[in-house]
């Protein structure tokens, strides 16, 4: 099962065992990761779920669907071209080592 | 499953006065989140759950905590709706109706719109001097906007109004009031005619809106179920803008240091927004029922009790939010429960935000210069399981 990395905006960071076939929101949320909000429980439709994937990362990762798209143009921190909603980054092997980093602000 | 309409064997049973509860029922949940944070209130028929974090796990667990409610009053008001479904039922008909109330959408289709009916409304009221914020702006705001985002367009904002009132009421009605659901009645009828008229020129020109979303959605939709959910929506749909929109500004005209640092600065009405829904949530409770025996908050709860998830209490939990009674725009951050959590999250969370903090708050208090409360005004907050102003008596310099 592969690690992710969630750095917080303090610097710290916790490393999480993630399920392959889950979502990388849902790795956050049931490890108990600070700053993951995810109101919605992961239907991309708050916005609360925000991430930014680390440069070294962001082709693994790859970019956000349609609704993903919209939904991040009203995220509460800034967007930035490695944004994500965690809830829509599909878990996979391949995303072992992955680190992201959580935005100041969910909501 | 069957419906307990009794007391867990093991739940502390608290009696509770709905009248005292329509007043104000934030005294009551703080004795609940300290001495019985869950608790059967016969009054109510139903477990209250008021803590926190108790209310962010039921809701996290959607096939424990189900939406299906046998009994619900909002079935017997609207019929089956995507409310009180849970997924994949519930999530089929959200995907149907969710397109139009989209953050982008709202910016691109209705913005425009929105900021139009509220100078229209302003226009109106703005010669005169005083007048009553709820009554005269913000209630016929919100069913302005609503109607165009549903594709309404053969109602006016009044008919939506009273559809809205007439089955808000019956929603709440826990004291089984006939004149109440007769009104109720008639209202539906009324939104049927309306919906089944709109769909059919939906289904030959798309003009963007709920009914057309979901008449023309992927995984189809019937007529009558087009028919319950937007019954539902205009339920939620009027007060929930009107409320939040009241209540913050009363409060602003209460602190007037923290609305002339919001006037000065726009970026801050969003904080104002979330502070209002956090401080007087305008939906209070969300009714649940167990598929499973589950334990929570100290009570092992058998299958197919009814529990209330008491967002109200949840959003004034001392150990979540400090000094929580206060409205304060810059407690630190945590999120709140006003809009729910997990797949039913509002559908109107974006609408809402746009209408009352980018537009209808900002308006008001630039174009109604010397804006203040009538001092000794009865403008009275009512309701637990919705709560909001009744009126907010107002005057400026004409
Ligand atoms: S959890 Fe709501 S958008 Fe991801």
């Amino acid at each position: 099962m592969p690690i992710v990395i969630f750095e917080l905006p303090d610097g710290t960071q916790r490393k999480v065992t993630a399920d392959s076939g889950t979502v990388l929101m849902q790795a956050a949320v049931s490890n108990g990761v600070d700053g993951i909000v995810a109101e919605c429980g992961g239907n991309a439709s708050c916005a609360t779920c925000h991430v930014y994937v680390d440069e070294r990362h962001g082709e693994l990762v790859g970019p956000p669907n349609d609704v993903e798209d919209e939904m991040l143009d009203f995220t509460a921190a800034e967007r930035r071209p490695t944004s994500r909603l965690s809830c829509q980054v599909q878990v996979s092997d391949a995303l072992d080592g992955l680190v992201v980093h959580i935005p100041e602000e969910q909501v | 499953m069957s419906t307990l309409m009794a007391a867990a064997p093991g739940a502390p049973v608290v009696e509770l006065d709905l009248a005292e509860l329509r007043d104000d029922p934030y005294p009551a949940y703080a004795e609940l989140r300290r001495t019985a944070p869950l608790a059967w209130v016969p009054s109510v028929g139903r477990h209250l759950l008021t803590r926190y974090e108790d209310i962010v796990r039921a809701e996290k667990l959607p096939e424990v905590f189900s939406s299906r409610e046998e009994g619900s009053l909002l079935l017997r008001t609207v019929g089956p709706n995507l409310l009180r479904e849970d997924d994949p039922e519930h999530r089929r008909l959200r995907a149907a109706a969710e397109p139009p109330t989209r953050p982008r959408q709202v910016r691109d289709l209705w913005a425009g719109t929105f900021e139009r009916n509220a100078h229209d409304l302003l226009d109106r009221i703005a010669g005169r001097g005083e007048g009553d914020l709820i009554g005269d702006f913000a209630e016929p705001l919100a069913a302005a906007n609503l109607a165009v985002v549903l594709g309404l367009r053969n109602a006016s904002a009044d008919d939506i109004s009273d559809w809205s009132r007439a089955m808000m009421a019956a929603n709440g009605n826990y004291a089984d009031d006939p004149d109440i659901w007769l009104r109720a009645e008639q209202a539906t009828r009324a939104i049927e005619d309306a919906v089944a008229e709109m769909a059919e020129a939906a289904r030959r020109e798309p003009d963007g809106s709920v009914i057309s979303s979901m008449v023309h959605a992927a995984d189809p939709v019937e007529l009558t179920e087009i028919q319950n959910n937007i019954k539902v929506i205009i339920g939620g749909g009027v007060n929930e803008p009107r409320d939040v929109f009241g209540v913050g500004a009363q409060a602003l005209l209460r602190r007037p240091d923290v609305r002339d640092r919001v006037v000065a600065d726009a970026g801050l009405w969003k904080r104002v927004f979330e502070e209002t829904a956090r401080w007087i949530s305008p939906i209070g409770i969300y009714p649940r029922q167990l598929t499973q025996d589950y334990e929570i908050a100290g009570v092992a709860l058998p299958a197919g009790s009814r529990v209330a998830l008491v967002i109200a209490s949840g959003n004034r939990d001392e150990s979540v939010f400090e000094r929580a009674d206060e409205f304060d725009i810059d407690r630190p951050h945590r999120p709140h429960l006003a809009f729910g959590g997990g797949p039913h999250f509002c559908m109107g969370a974006w609408v809402a935000r746009h209408e009352v903090s980018a537009l209808a708050w900002p308006l008001v208090f630039s174009r109604l210069k010397g804006l203040r409360l009538v001092e000794g005004a009865d403008d009275r907050m009512e309701g637990w399981v919705f709560r909001g102003l009744t009126s907010l008596n107002v005057t400026w310099q004409a």
